[in-house]
């Protein structure tokens, strides 16, 4: 489904991803893990398109299409979304706008006809129901003084409402109390299937308990170092990066 | 007449009074002396500081033929609220009710000439205030009783229509009486056939706890020049209140100058303006604080792209003794496409020492994080753009509580902002 090659990005000058590979397969979940800096929200950004960031080599494919090659909202209505590390709050959007219009550009891709306000308000009261967020959220703007968790809470929201092909969800647990956590776990769970495939960029193993990983890889100054399963991250936790790096560096 | 030289502009005007002379109600001596007000000061020069960024040559080249009174029909946009009565360049169409939308009806006729051609001093805009006084046709006056409390809203369509070019003066005075509430929606149109050049002047007192709510919509066509004076007074514990929204002409200028006399006196000015295509929207506010406990807000969001200009001048002056009082402006501008331009101004004067007083301009583009977070939901460019707009003015909008109103203007705005944003991308 996604598949990364020999990926190199830059912002200005700065060299931040410096040849990563990654292939990730429909119905498994990646975590990506790594240091402060190590380019894991980078990663994520260049997938979903944010300006400012230079590709300077490499490639990325979603589906068989050059996946960078795609505007934002285009990568968007082909059924890829990135859950924000620090969602935005937009005053005078609200969130019943922004839910509706995804939803419908991505049913337009789809070839399905735009949804009603009824048909849509059915569709999204189950899914908040799930998310634990009171109906009063909808005439609200987007994340407009939500708490940490609410607006984390609003990602997944937004994630289960479009039902990607392709989950990015970067650093979403960062900023979440125990409960907060467990809540968007559930969000992100109920989304796992056959079909989709699911890439967590953390910096804590934590998240891990939660949500169960196929596959766990280990990001460090613009490369993966080091891949395995869900006891490579129990090993991270418990003995910190630097070995892997040392290994790394020894080979 | 005095014998300074006229400008060929000013000698125009003078010729074509002289000819309406005989059909123009009132006392001959008050309009001769308007006439010669207007001459003397003439039109703005390229220095004059209230003019300096906007330029009236193409106004001054211009040879309008004032209105003369007609019974010709007009053809008028629908109405927003149920009481309205219609103004054809600054003359009313049809009877005038003795009282209608919670006021009290008056003309020349039937009220006080000083009170409906009282002349208006200072300014960059004295001149056309007194050429206003001489040439207008069917000035109005709207008064309330004592106490008098109205939810109602009159709507006075004020529409600028002629074979050519045509000069318009409308002239309202509005008296609030002690403890009056009423609401008065103001609507500028015109019959697009021509360049028009309406000038109005609006004269509006209150009186001890009255409360005006005034609703502005400034919609003519693309090649309207429309120059507006408003003057308020505001006695002790009473309440001014403007909503307005510039979305038309080619050049506009609003002077609103409000003086808050009483004890407690207060106004809330806001406003959203569009400046897109070539057009040049100016506003300037300029609120005196002349007693205690008074208090004002100014509040504007102007939108510029293409050509367009804005121009924002907000001003508060805080005079001595007016302790205790509390002056805010507010000017947030957009600008949505390159070699749009936004000029603002705001300017506070304090002369008493125990005051609250604040003022924030800001002129940028929208926030490229929120755009690319709509875009990575599926919003195409030109769609996350017009909704950031829309939130832009949303937060001025919201306070528009006159619901057809409101929604007209945000249609307008969202039609305009899609077909202008889709052009750009």
């Amino acid at each position: 489904m996604l598949s990364i090659r020999d990926l190199h990005a830059q912002i200005g000058v700065r060299k931040i991803l410096k040849g990563v590979n990654l292939e990730v397969k429909p119905g498994e979940v990646h975590a990506i893990m790594g240091p402060n800096g190590s380019g894991k929200s980078t990663l994520a950004s260049v997938l979903a398109g944010r300006a400012g960031y230079e590709v300077t080599k490499g490639t990325a494919h979603y589906l068989g299409d050059d996946l960078l090659a795609l505007e934002p909202e285009e990568r968007a209505r082909r059924g890829v979304f990135l859950a924000f590390q620090y969602p935005v709050e937009i005053p005078g959007v609200n969130n019943a706008y922004l839910l509706k219009a995804a939803l419908n550009a991505v049913r337009k891709q789809r070839g399905l006809p735009d949804l009603d306000a009824f048909e849509f308000l059915a569709l999204i009261k189950d899914k908040m129901k799930l998310m634990q967020m009171d109906e009063s959220f909808l005439s609200r703007g987007v994340n407009e003084g939500f708490s940490g968790g609410e607006k984390k809470r609003n990602e997944i929201l937004q994630m289960s409402v479009l039902e990607p092909t392709l989950a990015l969800l970067d650093e979403t647990d960062s900023g979440l109390d125990i409960d907060a956590l467990r809540v968007v776990a559930t969000g992100v769970n109920s989304l796992r299937s056959p079909e989709r495939a699911i890439v967590m960029v953390t910096h804590y193993q934590r998240l891990l308990d939660y949500i169960e990983p196929d596959f766990v890889h280990v990001l460090s100054d613009g490369r993966i170092l080091r891949t395995g399963d869900k006891s490579l991250a129990l090993e991270l936790e418990k003995r910190g990066y630097d070995w892997v790096k040392q290994e790394a560096s020894a080979a | 007449m005095s014998a300074i030289a006229l400008s060929p502009a000013t000698a125009h005007y003078r010729a074509a009074f002289e000819r309406l002379r005989p059909q123009l109600g009132g006392t001959a001596a008050r309009r001769v002396a308007a006439m010669e007000r207007f001459a003397e000061l003439g039109f703005p020069g390229a220095r004059e500081e209230a003019w300096k960024y906007t330029s009236l040559r193409r106004l001054e080249s211009r040879r309008f033929v004032p209105a003369a009174p007609t019974t010709k029909p007009v053809d008028v946009p629908a109405a927003f609220v149920a009481q309205r009565l219609v103004l054809a360049n600054g003359s009313p169409v049809g009877v005038v009710p003795a009282s209608l939308g919670g006021f009290t009806l008056g003309t020349l006729t039937t009220a006080p000439e000083d009170q409906l051609l009282r002349s208006l001093v200072g300014g960059g805009t004295e001149r056309f205030a007194a050429l206003n006084a001489a040439l207008t046709l069917g000035p109005l006056l709207l008064s309330t009783a004592t106490g008098q409390q109205s939810d109602d809203v009159l709507q006075l369509t004020l529409v600028t229509t002629g074979t050519g070019p045509t000069l318009a003066s409308p002239r309202i005075a509005v008296r609030m009486a002690p403890a009056s509430r009423a609401r008065l929606l103001l609507d500028h149109v015109d019959d697009g056939a021509h360049e028009h050049f309406p000038y109005a002047v609006l004269d509006i007192e209150l009186a001890a706890g009255a409360h005006l709510t005034l609703y502005r919509l400034q919609r003519q066509g693309e090649r309207a020049f429309h120059i507006e004076r408003m003057e308020v007074r505001v006695g002790d514990h009473a309440t001014f209140v403007m909503r307005d929204s510039q979305l038309g002409a080619a050049l506009a200028r609003l002077d609103t100058n409000v003086s808050l006399d009483g004890r407690a006196a207060a106004t809330e000015i806001t406003g959203v303006f569009l400046a897109d295509g070539s057009r040049h929207l100016d506003s300037h506010i300029h609120v005196d604080h002349r007693a205690i406990e008074t208090t004002s807000l100014q509040d504007y969001r102007g939108i510029a792209a293409n050509k367009g200009r804005g121009v924002f001048n907000g001003k508060a002056i805080v005079h001595e003794g007016a302790q205790k009082s509390n002056a805010r402006q507010v000017n947030r501008n957009l600008l949505l496409t390159p070699g749009a331009e936004i000029d603002t101004k705001p300017d506070l004067e304090i002369y008493a020492d125990d005051v609250q007083c604040s003022h924030g301009t800001t002129t940028g583009q929208l926030d490229p994080n929120a755009l690319f977070y709509l875009r990575s939901r599926g919003l195409s460019e030109p769609e996350a753009r017009s909704a950031l707009t829309r939130a832009f003015a949303g937060a001025v909008m919201a306070r528009v509580d006159e619901p057809t109103l409101a929604r007209h203007v945000h249609d307008e705005l969202d039609r305009r902002l899609v077909r202008l944003l889709e052009v750009a991308a």
